[in-house]
């Protein structure tokens, strides 16, 4: 059976009036069947772009995939007319935005937008939707569900608008979900109730989860298997307990070190990591990492090292990875 | 309290009004913050975390008095604030800047970096000719890491991170003996934060700064702060010392608030147990009854819908607003 989802060598772009800009530079990654894969970075490192790409949600133009497949459950998504992508999105792959305000229609009830979606992709009636609606609501912890169906969205609070945008995610049972940092503008005590429901969601219905984040504690809580992206790039990827245990790239070492933590005794410095991330016009040379990098030699700075498997599960881009000993021939 | 206090609070209320209808009446109060009192020591850095809505940025703004607080009294060096003449108080502000938490938004996109740096100093009269400010200038972005060549470009020339190093030279430049740091980091990339931080740390070291640093990371805030206060729906509920927060917390919410921030560290993440707190805040303009924390908090008791809890000294230096404590 192939993979659930495929990703190999993507490359996107964006036409820009300033030139173009190089926003994914051949990333690939797999996603199985109920796994959580969480994709961590900075603004700007590609990390969204990357997950849009597959829906073939880039804005074109300026945006344009530019190189690369993506397979999910083997079919080429980048080969297919509008008729049939549509089917997937939605169905097949639900989307979680960062911004629950922006990205549900504020002049639609809650329940119409639900049973909206339900109807675009199921044969049902409008009364087996809204019970459906309903049914999602109380799935996602919302209390009196069948009242709630007939409020707008500025009626809920973000946590709750938040958990909306899950039940309508989740509302054609797909087998994967894209969240792109759906708790970011959220409070804490509210981030948490809405990691653990997807955390619940995803072990009871077996859902595939690709999240978007910057929060390596969070990612640490929800991920199974993390990649780290940088500039356009996968420079690290591995098992959640590998990565925060053994870090290899540099960047991943710095961004752990950055990090001051809750549980930690006395006051630890903070190793900042110097510099700012690159700007991503024109095509990259040498390792995008190597301007802010204390291990970086002539060779970084001239041959992009490639993704490579040091360990078990565990690949890293750069020539003078933590994890093995000696640079790498 | 401790006569070395540079800023002592008490009873600090800012209630905004609302009004509806035609003729604008006042209906109701949005009660942003509703009567905290403490003090900040001088070189010390107070932590004041909450979620959003908590008043904390209004409690900061209120102490500077850019919002006028509505009750209360906030004395800085001895003298309060709240009743002082407009021309004397203008001259205390030499001594109190913020630093605020859009470096996009708190920067005026037509002056030339150097000028946004310049404007206190013209403002305060610190500097005496062109060739003083000039050099005033060039010192404080050197001490925040900016290049004086720079001096001639505009705020959009320069990323988040540089931008907020402009927002702390300005800060700077009166030399201050405090200064509210309004979420000053909370918009950057994490690989920046530390760079900040680190850079907020070394200047409070070298300058002797006192700093309200305000923000809702606590992870951040207990790195930075001497000592933290916790705010909820407008009140303090608790405050403390850094170490003994995070190591003891007494009231619920504190320690919900707590048990809700990720560690980067799955197989810790995986043992830790949990707090999940019900629902979401209240609206300030409807505050719960007694313990504005009752309708959430998991402890709760028939006495704390009703009566509501005092601000008080459980142990020495720790201050906590519950009735279970």
């Amino acid at each position: 059976m192939p993979k659930l989802l495929e990703v190999n060598a993507l490359e996107t772009r964006f036409h820009t009036v300033e030139g173009v800009v190089h926003a994914l530079n051949g990333i690939s990654y797999e996603v199985d069947r109920g796994e959580c894969l969480a994709i961590v970075g900075e603004s700007g490192s590609g990390k969204t772009v990357g997950v849009l790409s597959i829906l073939r949600l880039i804005p074109s133009p300026p945006g344009r995939i530019a190189g690369g497949s993506i397979r999910f459950k083997g079919v080429d998504l980048l080969g297919l007319d509008d008729a049939a992508l549509r089917k997937v999105r939605g169905q097949e792959i639900g989307v979680i935005f960062q911004d629950p305000m922006t990205s549900l229609n504020p002049v639609m009830r809650v329940g119409d937008q639900l049973v909206e979606s339900l109807t675009a992709h199921e044969a049902l009636t409008a009364r087996q939707a809204r019970t459906r609606a309903a049914e999602l609501l109380a799935m996602v912890g919302i209390p009196a569900p069948a009242s709630r169906l007939d409020d707008y969205p500025h009626q809920f609070s973000g946590g709750m608008r938040q958990r909306v945008m899950i039940a309508m995610a989740l509302s054609c049972s797909p087998e994967l979900i894209i969240a792109d940092e759906p708790t970011t503008a959220l409070d804490v005590t509210i981030q948490a109730q809405i990691v653990e429901l997807v955390k619940r969601l995803q072990s009871e219905l077996g859902t595939a989860v690709i999240w978007i984040s910057h929060d390596l504690g969070v990612v640490a809580r929800l991920a199974d298997r993390v990649a780290v992206m940088y500039a356009g790039f996968i420079i690290e990827t591995a098992t959640v307990d590998d990565l925060y245990a053994r870090p290899a790239h540099p960047y991943t070492v710095g961004l752990l070190g950055s990090l001051p933590r809750l549980d930690a005794g006395a006051r630890q410095t903070l190793k900042a990591i110097g510099g700012l991330p690159p700007v991503l016009m024109g095509p990259p040379t040498g390792c995008p990492f190597a301007p802010r990098c204390t291990f970086a030699t002539d060779r970084c700075r001239a041959e992009n090292p490639a993704l490579v498997t040091v360990a078990a599960g565990h690949a890293v881009a750069c020539w003078h990875d933590r994890l093995s000993a000696e640079s790498r021939p | 309290m401790s006569e070395a206090a540079l800023v002592a609070v008490d009873g600090l209320a800012v209630h905004f009004p609302i009004r509806s209808g035609l003729l604008g009446r006042t209906t109701g109060a949005i009660k942003a913050v509703d009567g905290i009192s403490f003090t900040i020591a001088k070189g010390e850095t107070l932590g004041m975390v909450g979620e959003s809505g908590c008043g904390k940025t209004t409690a900061g703004r209120a102490i500077l008095q850019l919002t006028r607080p509505t009750a209360g009294r906030v004395a800085f060096r001895g003298t309060d604030l709240v009743t002082q003449e407009p021309e004397a108080l203008r001259r205390t502000r030499r001594h109190m800047q913020m630093i605020f938490q859009d470096p996009y938004a708190s920067l005026n996109p037509q002056m030339r970096v150097g000028e946004i740096i310049a404007r206190p100093l013209r403002v305060h009269g610190v500097t005496r000719g062109d060739a003083d400010e000039r050099g005033t200038v060039a010192t404080l972005m050197e001490t925040v890491g900016l290049n004086p060549s720079l001096r001639d470009r505009y705020p959009h020339e320069f990323s988040g991170g540089q931008r907020q190093r402009i927002g702390i030279a300005r800060a700077l430049a009166t030399n201050p003996d405090l200064i509210v740091c309004d979420e000053p980091i909370s918009a950057l990339d994490v690989s920046i934060q530390a760079q900040i931080v680190n850079l907020l740390e070394r200047l409070r070291e070298e300058r002797g700064l006192t700093y309200l640093f305000i923000a809702h990371d606590l992870s951040m805030v207990r790195y930075l702060s001497t000592r933290v206060a916790v705010m909820y729906l407008g009140k303090l509920v608790e405050l403390t010392s850094s170490a003994e927060l995070y190591a003891r917390p007494l009231h619920p919410y504190t320690q919900a608030l707590l048990s809700a921030i990720p560690i980067p560290d799955p197989v810790l993440e995986r043992a830790r147990q949990r707090i999940l707190l019900e629902g979401d805040v209240p609206s300030p303009a409807n505050p719960p009854p007694g313990c504005r924390f009752s309708t959430r908090c998991p402890l709760a008791t028939a006495r704390c819908r009703q009566e509501e809890p005092a601000f008080r000294e459980a142990e020495p230096g720790h201050f906590v607003a519950c009735h279970l404590v």
